[in-house]
């Protein structure tokens, strides 16, 4: 009888111990699977909302900008940036932007903020979170006229409304202050408190104006891609398309380090909570091996005196703990499948729960939590528990091997 | 005195356990050969050393001191993984509580030592079905232990010791868990393999059966041989 068949009966003598450990095991891969599936889930959400609400996956700007934004810093040819990067396959989208900051004033009172000037032909709301999230009027529709959308606590902190004036002041290309005026056409809530009290969205070629830029000026490129894990591969494929000394380009995770100095840190609680939740599954694996391994002694004992040998009956045990971790992943995957697709289709919605602020880090979050598992999480989680499954059977296969027979037929 | 014909063969071989304290000389400088073809019983009263002379001869023990020899080769100075084959290829055990592996059928079980030394499926299946008819066990083949009483359990045992051709078979107790009827058939199969097949059998036993059919019958008293009487 090949080794394999003799494990799997063996399996089946104590069929309670074997459901119960196999069902812990698969109890195992639900929670490893529901854990994993919302962190991926959310970490993609945030790290695409981050993308969409300015910088994009992958930042294209002048060099040194990032760590000392102003306005003299500045993409000339952007428009022609742009085309050379919609070619690069993987990139969803690239808008052209000017950011920065300025003083928001009303009649009545004047505020800090930030501003984006954006193409309103280009920026719709299947592209721009913020042009999405208008709750009143609308957004303007020329790139020179003096329209503007701001955040609904940017509107109740000026106390204006739609129709109203506004005016920016900011510093121009040569350093100079100047101001303008802007009317507003609509009003937007992205649920981001520090976002909906600080942004507003005027047309670019306004903003141009204003600032003195050329008709092709930019501070950024904002480059939104189709998976944002590819997004450090992009940037260097990016970069070498662009091949200019004067731009930089850089992921999210270096123009939103706060944001990914977050997520490395819940990835790292993840990692705890997944490797304490291993160590569970391994210790009823270990728990039920041994066990099964200390009732057979006399029964190796006897396979040792007709001729086994210690390390095929070491093998015998490892091929036990190899069944109960394709018994346990199969049953993990019975179980987790439908409570999966609950989650990626349906999810659970916390609003009622978080308040009116869903965000983290000035990045919004997604109060309905699904879950979504990429492939390499799915490897990694087969790939755990069965690594878990083995090395769980090693030091009973050992304990197996290593008692000499003449002691093992002494058992009953 | 040595023989080209012994299968096997101690010389001075000593056992002592250690019992706490206490130091138990279970066999004491045993010197005898066993010749290809004997049909031989150790027999003494409990304590005597039996079952630990087995254990040296079939390599689940090694002396305190002494030598002991198996077809010329000198167990002590074998590896591990050098006496596991030796068990496989050379000896086939007969135990007292018959031993077999629960989960597997008659067939499996008397295919079982087959199955380590690598024979090829056809050849594993005519060899135990043969030997399986032999020890009268034709149609039982996928009973498990558990379904099968006994002396049944025990002539799979007998058929797994035999299957292999083993130089020696060595049997601890085999008739005592079992009724008389089926132990006499059982030592006519044995002794039919030994005249026919000229199998070696070295039993331990305090059965008088068993004495009574032996050629040869070696007396052990306090680990020492008190006779060594061969039966014409």
């Amino acid at each position: 009888m090949k080794i394999y068949k003799m494990a799997w009966r063996n399996l089946w003598r104590r069929k309670r111990r074997t459901y119960i450990t196999t069902l812990s095991i698969g109890f195992g891969v639900l929670l490893s699977a529901t854990f994993t599936g919302m962190a991926d889930d959310s970490y993609t959400k945030m790290i695409d909302t981050s993308a969409v609400m300015g910088l994009g996956h992958v930042t294209v700007e002048p060099r040194g900008y990032n760590e000392t934004p102003a306005l003299d810093k500045r993409i000339f040819n952007t428009y022609q940036v742009k085309d050379t990067i919609l070619r690069i396959p993987g990139v969803k989208y690239a808008n052209v932007r000017i950011m920065g900051q300025a003083m928001l004033a009303s009649a009545n009172k004047s505020i800090g903020g930030v501003f984006i000037g954006i193409d309103p032909g280009v920026e719709t709301g299947e592209y721009n979170l913020f042009i999405r999230s208008i709750i009143e009027g609308q957004p303007f529709t020329d790139t020179d006229s003096r329209g503007s959308i701001v955040g609904n606590k940017v509107a109740e902190k000026l106390g204006i409304g739609i129709n109203k004036k506004l005016v920016y002041t900011t510093t121009d290309v040569n350093g100079e202050i100047i101001s303008e005026m802007a009317r507003v056409t609509g009003i937007f809530e992205t649920g981001v408190s520090e976002v909906d009290g600080s942004m507003i969205l005027l047309p670019i070629d306004r903003v141009r104006a204003t600032l003195s830029y050329g008709s092709a000026d930019a501070t950024l490129i904002s480059v939104v891609i189709e998976d944002q894990r590819r997004a450090s591969k992009m940037r260097n494929i990016i970069n070498s398309a662009i091949g200019d000394p004067e731009t930089e380009v850089l992921s999210w995770k270096e123009t939103q380090s706060e944001l990914a100095s977050i997520i490395s840190l819940d990835k790292a609680g993840n990692r705890i909570i997944q490797i304490l939740l291993g160590l569970l599954i391994a210790a009823g694996i270990l728990n039920t091996l041994l066990m099964s391994v200390m009732e057979r002694t006399r029964e190796f004992g006897v396979m040792m005196a007709v001729g086994m040998s210690p390390f095929t009956l070491f093998r015998l045990v490892i091929m036990e703990s190899v069944w109960f971790g394709l018994l346990g992943l199969i049953l993990g995957v019975i179980i987790t499948s439908p409570w999966y697709a609950f989650l990626y289709y349906h999810g659970i919605d916390f609003s009622g729960m978080v308040g009116d602020d869903y965000s983290a880090s000035g990045v919004l979050i997604d109060p309905l939590m699904k879950i979504r598992l990429f492939k390499e999480s799915v490897v990694a989680i087969m790939a755990g528990v069965s690594t878990l499954t083995i090395l769980s059977g090693i030091y009973p296969a050992w304990r197996a091997g290593m008692v000499p027979p003449v002691e093992s037929l002494k058992t009953i | 005195m040595t023989s080209d014909q012994a299968i096997v063969r101690l010389e001075e071989a000593s056992k002592i356990y250690r019992e706490g304290k206490m130091e138990v000389r279970a066999v004491d400088s045993l010197s005898f050969e066993i010749l290809k073809g004997d049909f031989a019983t150790l027999c003494g009263p409990s304590g005597s050393g039996k079952t630990t002379v087995l254990n040296l001869i079939g390599g689940l023990d090694v002396p305190t001191s002494g030598r002991v020899f198996l077809e010329g080769q000198d167990i002590g100075l074998l590896t591990r993984s050098r006496i596991s084959a030796i068990r496989r290829d050379r000896i086939g055990f007969v135990f007292q509580a018959y031993n077999l592996i629960p989960v597997m059928t008659a067939y499996e079980n008397a295919e079982f030592v087959l199955t380590l030394q690598g024979v090829s499926v056809r050849e594993c299946r005519d060899r135990v079905m043969a030997i399986l008819k032999e020890v009268g066990l034709e149609g039982l083949e996928d009973r498990r232990p558990d379904e099968m009483s006994g002396g049944q359990q025990q002539r799979v045992a007998i058929a797994r010791a035999i299957v292999t051709q083993p130089a020696i078979v060595l049997a601890d107790e085999p008739t005592a868990n079992i009724d008389s009827a089926t132990a006499d058939s059982l030592l006519s199969l044995m002794e039919k393999l030994n005249h026919e097949s000229g199998v070696t059998f070295l039993f331990s036993t305090h059965d008088r059966r068993v004495m009574d059919r032996a050629h040869r019958i070696i007396r052990l008293l306090d680990g020492r041989i008190e006779s060594d009487n061969v039966i014409n």
